[in-house]
Formats: C-alpha cells, structure tokens, sequence
C-alpha cells in the first residue's frame, strides 16, 4: 500500500540572484541529502552556469523572426527530473530562479510556485528593509512560507 | 570503418534486421509509444561520451541550417582529438562564432553538453544521494535525456519537449546496438579515441532504423 502522504512532499526551495548567488535556502522535509552552507553556494553558483549553457543548446535554429517583433528569449531548464526528486526552477524576467525540489510525482507544481512567487512579492519586495541581490532575511516571508508549505506537505 | 566490402552490404541489413527484431519488450515498447503519443516526436540528436569525457559519437537528425564545415554533414563522430589529427576539415570558422547570437559549432555543442550532464550528474549526487541519477530535463525548446551506464559511458538524446521518459530507448541502444556492434565487433579498440570504431556501418545503420522505429 502506498501511503500517498509521502509520495507528495516539496523537499526544500532555493532562491538564486541574478548574478548566481545563493540569497535562500530552506528545508521544509525530510528527503535530500543535508549540504553544508558552501556547498549550497557552489550549488546555486554551477545551477546558474548551467541554466545559461541549456539556453544556447536547443538543436535546430528558426529563422530570425521580423526584426519589428522581439522574440522571446530561450528559456534554460525547467525541469529536471531524476530518481528521487524532481526540480522545477523558474526564472523570473529580472533573472532570479525559484528552484522547487520536490518529490516526482508531485502534481500542480506550478501553483506552488506561484504561490511562492507571490508570497516573495508580497514579503521580501515589499520589505522596505530588504536589500535587492541581497539574502533574504524576512521573518514575515519566512512565517508564511513555512505555513503555507506545511499546510501542503501535510495533506 | 567498414566491416566488409560493399557487396555484403544487403546481408548486413537483414542482420541488423534479425537482431532488432527479435526483443519481444522492444516492439512492444514502440508499439505502446505510439500509441500513447498522438503528436510525431522529434528526435533532434544523439551523442555519446566515454568514461574519459570525451564525446565517441554524435548524430543529428533534425536539420540543421548552421555552418558545419563537415562533421555532422559526413556523421563522423566529432571530438577534439579526431579535430587534432584530423586537420582542417573539423576546425570550425571561428569568424561567426565569436559574434554575440551566432551558432555554435557542432563540436562545441557536445562540449557545451557533456559540462551541463556533467554538472547535473553531480548535482544530483549531491542532493539525491550516491545512487541517484539524473534522467531527463526540460527546457522551453528541447529535453535532453540521460543515460549513465555503470562503466560511465554517457548517452544522450536531445528530443522535443513532447517526448516522455526516454531513458529504456537509451538503456536499449546501448544494450541491443552498442553492445552488439562496437562492443562485439572484433576489429574495433577497447577504447575509441575519437570515436574510433564506434561510427561502423552496422551500428548506424542499426541507430538510425531504431530511432526511426521507436518514433
């Protein structure tokens, strides 16, 4: 019997700047492997390189399009998925990435992190004490991500 | 490399015939593929790294309008060392290389591929544990599929996004042509510095029909 309780579970949430450093790192379940805080950084650091390596690496190469028109630009991963856990990054237009690990099968990842996003707007942007590029700090945003997340690893 | 002359190549055909067929698994796999996807797959390219990183064999499917001088055009297999002995005809021009939103090389696209599976791998070893292994990941434009076997031997397939899980159809290219046409063959190395003895006429007459059958 499989106890669906643990099949859906978010592991944990990375937030990386824009120049690729590591501003957040929380833990919100048991399920991957416990880092030092330099090897979080080094993550965040090699995750970043990586993101724009798989932007230049699409095989085939359309036409320009009109110049009148802005195409958009290529996006890096969003998904990666390997035997334990699944990762889903999103990049925000000014460049910060969300990375969401969680378990694989986990369904409606993208609510989640647009959940997430939004509590990131609401409390960390709208700070006033919060310093752009800088880690994030806020006790507010911290409070209600955890709740939010608990609610959700507990259903 | 040949394996013989051109003459046998009909009896060559029908025993890459004979040995893809039989695995019952197989056929029922494309079979169930096809089923499952009403949309026609794409499968835009396929390499292949040894345990020493570098790339044995690359194939690109999709077309490709970049300038390739004559690597990918003549499907040898590209790698630095084959560019060292092989003269001029690998080098790419460097000339639209170096501008901002030019195309890279072929050359350097397996590059470019080999560090991102590299850094992932070990990513994910990080955070998944030791036996943890990455299987696929998806971009807006392709995904790019991974398969490690235990000797290290790296395959990689970058499909359309569409695509499911590819990581059996890699598991079978590697145990049902690698295995059975460079691994087997008498007059390929143990080794294959630039991607020597990997490019023969069997295993990509096999790849190719495989890709084509399971698609």
């Amino acid at each position: 019997m499989v106890n669906f309780n643990e099949e859906r579970v978010v592991y944990a949430l990375i937030i990386i700047n824009k120049a690729g450093g590591l501003i957040y790192q929380r833990d919100f379940a048991e399920g991957l492997n416990k880092l030092n805080i330099n090897d979080y950084l080094v993550l965040a650091g090699t995750f970043h390189g990586v993101h724009a390596i798989t932007t230049r690496l699409h095989p085939l190469h359309p036409p320009p399009p009109p110049s009148s028109e802005r195409p958009d630009p290529p996006s890096g991963i969003e998904v990666l998925e390997t035997e334990n856990f699944r990762l889903q990054c999103f990049s925000t237009l000014t460049g910060t990435k969300f990375l969401l690990f969680t378990e694989p099968q986990q369904p409606n990842v993208d609510k989640v992190m647009g959940k997430i996003y939004e509590l990131y707007g609401d409390y960390v942007m709208k700070n006033p004490f919060y310093q752009l590029e800088m880690p994030v700090r806020c006790e507010g945003w911290e409070r209600r991500l955890v709740g939010y997340l608990r609610v959700l690893n507990s259903r | 490399m040949r394996i013989g002359p051109p003459a046998k190549l009909g009896s060559c055909t029908s025993l890459v015939n004979s040995l893809l067929v039989p695995p019952s698994s197989l056929v029922y796999r494309a079979g169930e593929l096809s089923l499952l996807q009403t949309r026609k797959m794409v499968v835009y390219s396929f390499y292949i790294f040894d345990r020493h990183t570098e790339c044995i064999y690359s194939r690109l499917w999709a077309r490709q309008d970049r300038p390739i001088s004559s690597s990918a055009a003549s499907n040898r297999p590209i790698s630095t060392s084959s560019t060292a002995s092989g003269g001029n005809t690998l080098v790419p021009d460097l000339g639209p290389a170096r501008a901002r939103p030019a195309r890279l090389s072929a050359q350097d696209d397996a590059k470019l591929i080999f560090g991102t599976i590299f850094s992932l791998r070990n990513m994910v070893r990080k955070l998944g544990g030791p036996d943890d292994s990455f299987i696929s990941f998806r971009t807006g434009q392709y995904k790019l599929h991974y398969y490690e076997t235990p000797t290290s031997i790296k395959f990689v397939m970058l499909t359309d996004t569409q695509t499911l899980n590819m990581r059996n159809v890699l598991h079978q290219i590697y145990v049902n042509l690698y295995v059975e046409f460079v691994v087997k063959n008498p007059l390929s190395p143990v080794e294959h510095p630039g991607g020597e003895g990997v490019a023969n006429e069997l295993f990509e007459l096999a790849l190719d029909q495989f890709v084509k059958g399971v698609l």
